[in-house]
């Protein structure tokens, strides 16, 4: 077991994060390694400047607001309870001083940021579940919504713990302890093993480390593209 | 009127685009290789468009007809 | 399939993947929201009918042959080889979609359906299995390229009988020549289609105008792009093209062909002429006063076509002819940019009565907004669509009058 703790800890993490970034950059050259079609591919009317609609296109997605109000709340939740996780796992590192110009606790909303993504991810599952969009939906739709249900929920478990009942059997410092071994590349586990949350990180850990590396080979990478297409798009 | 016979007769007036083309090109198989199909349009177009077809069809145009505004075409199925 | 047929038509696949091409085929997320923005599926509810169905079609193909996922676990994105029966899926997805481009102003990403169905025309092309009629179309074009010279004196003395029609009914603007034809040095080329109908009214608006104006001996309509042959498509362009050079026309004008327009505006490339729209001419004259016009009694709609509209960007012109020219127009979508496809578009409307009862079913929601409108007139400005509203109105029994924009503005015209 305690084995298998390293392994998922420290190895596949580092394996993790190599995959998602060499992979990501070799998606991204293969990308413009190919020729321009250069035809106009608008959609009218255009308004100018282009970019800026595009970047408001990609970030604020007013057609889906437009169309399906309902499917929109639970996109912002979700990709902005996304952003904000992704800082307090920055935070969780090492200390940031300009984010901490407003003084909070790592990891923003005491735990309801992790439970709103989980009923927004509960939301997608259940789309896919009915036709129209279960017509469209391939298995890797499908694991992509469990392997980030399955990420927020193990991660979530260790925020709702410190943050609801009072178990804090590990510490900002213990987790900052283990993340900033690992960047500083002279790994530690000691400060995360052998206690009654080891199995949640390990299963959070694990879970996050298969997206990282699903990241550049599926769907994930419309976070990229949709900036690319979206200023076609506008002309 | 033209002492020339023929099969069928199809009626390719005022149609809109592309069907004298696709009327014509259905039209002809229905009548026997050898057999004559007279075209009646009242569209310009056609005076270009049928002599092309048929060159790419394999068809022959046997005589062309102008009579008040109107332009018969007799073609005969090659094939 | 033969490994040598499919490695043919895998290099034709892979000639298409462009940076656009590629964005569009990897960036969907199959969020289902341009489900309901397709004419077809809203018409009839089949999935296989919602764009990014059409496109997953084309996409599977892609994962299994272009990408490591596909190559490596082909189940996770259901890839599929490219078999006979890809081909049969291919030939359904790409001859469905009327390529409107309606589900991108509903996609958050904008991904194109229709470039992606494009790839399936070219693979069909490739594998001779594309539609005889288009195909037989597109030669029948490029055959006329080739022979014009012979063909000439045929077109003339025809364009010569359709010049008594247009003193007929338009005898004060006529002028000497009604309906010129080889004039070098004229400002505007006039690209028509083989129908009378796309000579007369323009002839006699143009002539009102005093336009310094040559018809061209080639119709607008291009085959090669509903077929989706890139070659074709680039040959017949070719063919008015080389004309407006050898005239030296400042101008190229397109007739009532939503296709014929946005093909010659977009493919065209550096010339020194510029490509236009009728609709666009027809606006100028009014905005000029260059012509005068009276209204017209009855009440009267729009259809925007797509290819003229939402992917040419031709909105207001329309709006301000017909402002000029009726005193009673309904708009017939609350937005145009969302107005709905005539479902008459990308070859369907050529195919004919091949194409008819698809194209009835599947325009159950035109039917609807022509009905809601509440005019009496449906007014449009392309060809197809024109065609396939008639079907529409007789099929549906709506009892309107569907006319040419242009054919309205000639009936406007006066000589006070």
């Amino acid at each position: 077991m305690a084995t298998l703790t390293y392994i998922v800890l420290v190895p596949m993490t580092y394996l993790a994060v190599g995959v998602f970034a060499a992979g990501t950059l070799w998606r991204l050259a293969g990308l413009l390694r190919r020729p321009r079609l250069g035809l106009p591919l608008a959609v009218y009317p255009t308004q100018k400047p282009g970019w800026a609609y595009a970047l408001a296109d990609a970030l604020l997605l007013p057609t889906v607001l437009r169309h399906n109000p309902v499917l929109w709340v639970a996109l912002a939740l979700f990709h902005l309870g996304l952003l904000a996780l992704v800082l307090g796992h920055l935070e969780l590192v090492a200390d940031i001083p300009p984010l901490q110009a407003v003084p909070h606790a790592i990891f923003l909303g005491k735990g309801a940021v992790g439970l709103a993504m989980l009923l927004c991810l509960l939301y997608f599952f259940s789309r896919r579940l009915v036709s129209p969009t279960k017509d469209l939906s391939v298995p890797e739709d499908y694991l992509l919504l469990a392997l980030f249900f399955l990420t927020v929920l193990f991660g979530s478990q260790m925020d709702w713990a410190r943050n609801w009942y009072d178990y804090s059997t590990m510490s900002v410092n213990d987790y900052r302890a283990y993340l900033w071994s690992l960047v500083t590349l002279r790994p530690s586990i000691a400060s995360v093993d052998g206690t009654g949350h080891t199995f949640m990180l390990v299963a959070h850990v694990l879970c996050a480390d298969l997206l990282l590396m699903a990241f550049p080979f599926t769907k994930l990478m419309h976070a990229i593209f949709t900036f690319a297409l979206n200023r076609i798009r506008r002309g | 009127m033209s002492a020339m016979e023929f099969a069928k007769e199809i009626d390719l007036r005022n149609l809109p685009c592309p069907m004298p083309v696709v009327k014509i090109s259905k039209g002809i198989k229905e009548v026997a290789v050898g057999q004559v199909v007279k075209a009646v349009t009242t569209d310009p177009g056609a005076l270009t468009d049928f002599p092309a077809w048929a060159k790419t069809s394999g068809h022959q145009i046997l005589e062309t007809e102008e009579a008040g505004g109107e332009v018969s075409f007799f073609i005969k199925r090659l094939k | 399939m033969e490994a040598s047929v499919r490695d043919e038509l895998l290099r034709l696949f892979g000639s298409k993947l462009t940076r656009e091409m590629v964005l569009n085929l990897e960036t969907c997320s199959r969020c289902g929201l341009c489900t309901p923005a397709c004419h077809a599926y809203a018409s009839l509810s089949q999935p296989r009918y919602a764009p990014a169905y059409r496109a997953e079609v084309v996409r599977r193909v892609y994962k299994r042959h272009f990408t490591a996922q596909g190559r490596l676990l082909p189940a996770l994105g259901e890839a599929k080889p490219l078999t006979d029966a890809a081909l049969e899926e291919l030939r359904e997805a790409a001859y469905s979609c009327t390529g409107c481009r309606r589900c991108m102003v509903c996609c958050p990403f904008g991904v194109d359906t229709q470039q992606i169905l494009s790839i399936a025309k070219l693979l069909l092309v490739g594998a001779q299995a594309e539609p005889e009629i288009l195909a037989m179309l597109a030669d029948v074009s490029i055959a006329k390229g080739e022979n014009i010279d012979a063909l000439k004196a045929g077109f003339l003395e025809g364009v010569k009988r359709l010049e008594a029609k247009v003193v007929e009914r338009w005898r004060v603007q006529a002028g000497a020549t009604p309906i010129p034809t080889e004039v070098e040095g004229a400002d505007m080329l006039y690209v028509a289609l083989a129908g009378a109908h796309s000579i007369i009214p323009a002839a006699a608006v143009f002539n009102a105008a005093g336009e310094n104006w040559s018809l061209s001996f080639f119709e607008a309509v291009n085959f090669g792009a509903f077929v989706g042959d890139p070659a074709k498509t680039r040959r017949i362009l070719d063919r008015i093209v080389h004309e407006a050079r050898r005239l030296g026309v400042k101008e190229v004008c397109i007739c009532e062909c939503g296709t014929a327009v946005r093909v010659a505006k977009q493919l065209s490339g550096g010339q020194p002429f510029r490509v236009v729209s009728l609709t666009e001419v027809h606006a100028r004259y009014l905005r000029e006063g260059r012509i005068r016009v009276k209204k017209l009694p009855g009440s009267f709609t729009y259809h925007d076509p797509c290819q003229i509209a939402r992917n040419g960007g031709v909105y207001d012109e329309p709006r301000l002819i017909l402002g000029s020219i009726v005193e009673d127009f309904r708009e017939m979508s609350p937005d145009p940019r969302y107005n709905w496809c005539c479902g008459g578009g990308g070859g369907l409307v050529a195919m004919g009565e091949e194409t008819l009862d698809f194209r009835m079913r599947s325009s159950r929601v035109k039917a609807d907004q022509m009905r809601e409108s509440g005019a009496d007139v449906v007014v449009t400005a392309c060809e197809n669509c024109h065609t396939q509203l008639d079907n529409i109105n007789t099929h549906y029994g709506l009892g309107k009058d569907v006319k040419f924009l242009s054919s309205l503005l000639a009936e406007a015209l006066t000589d006070r």
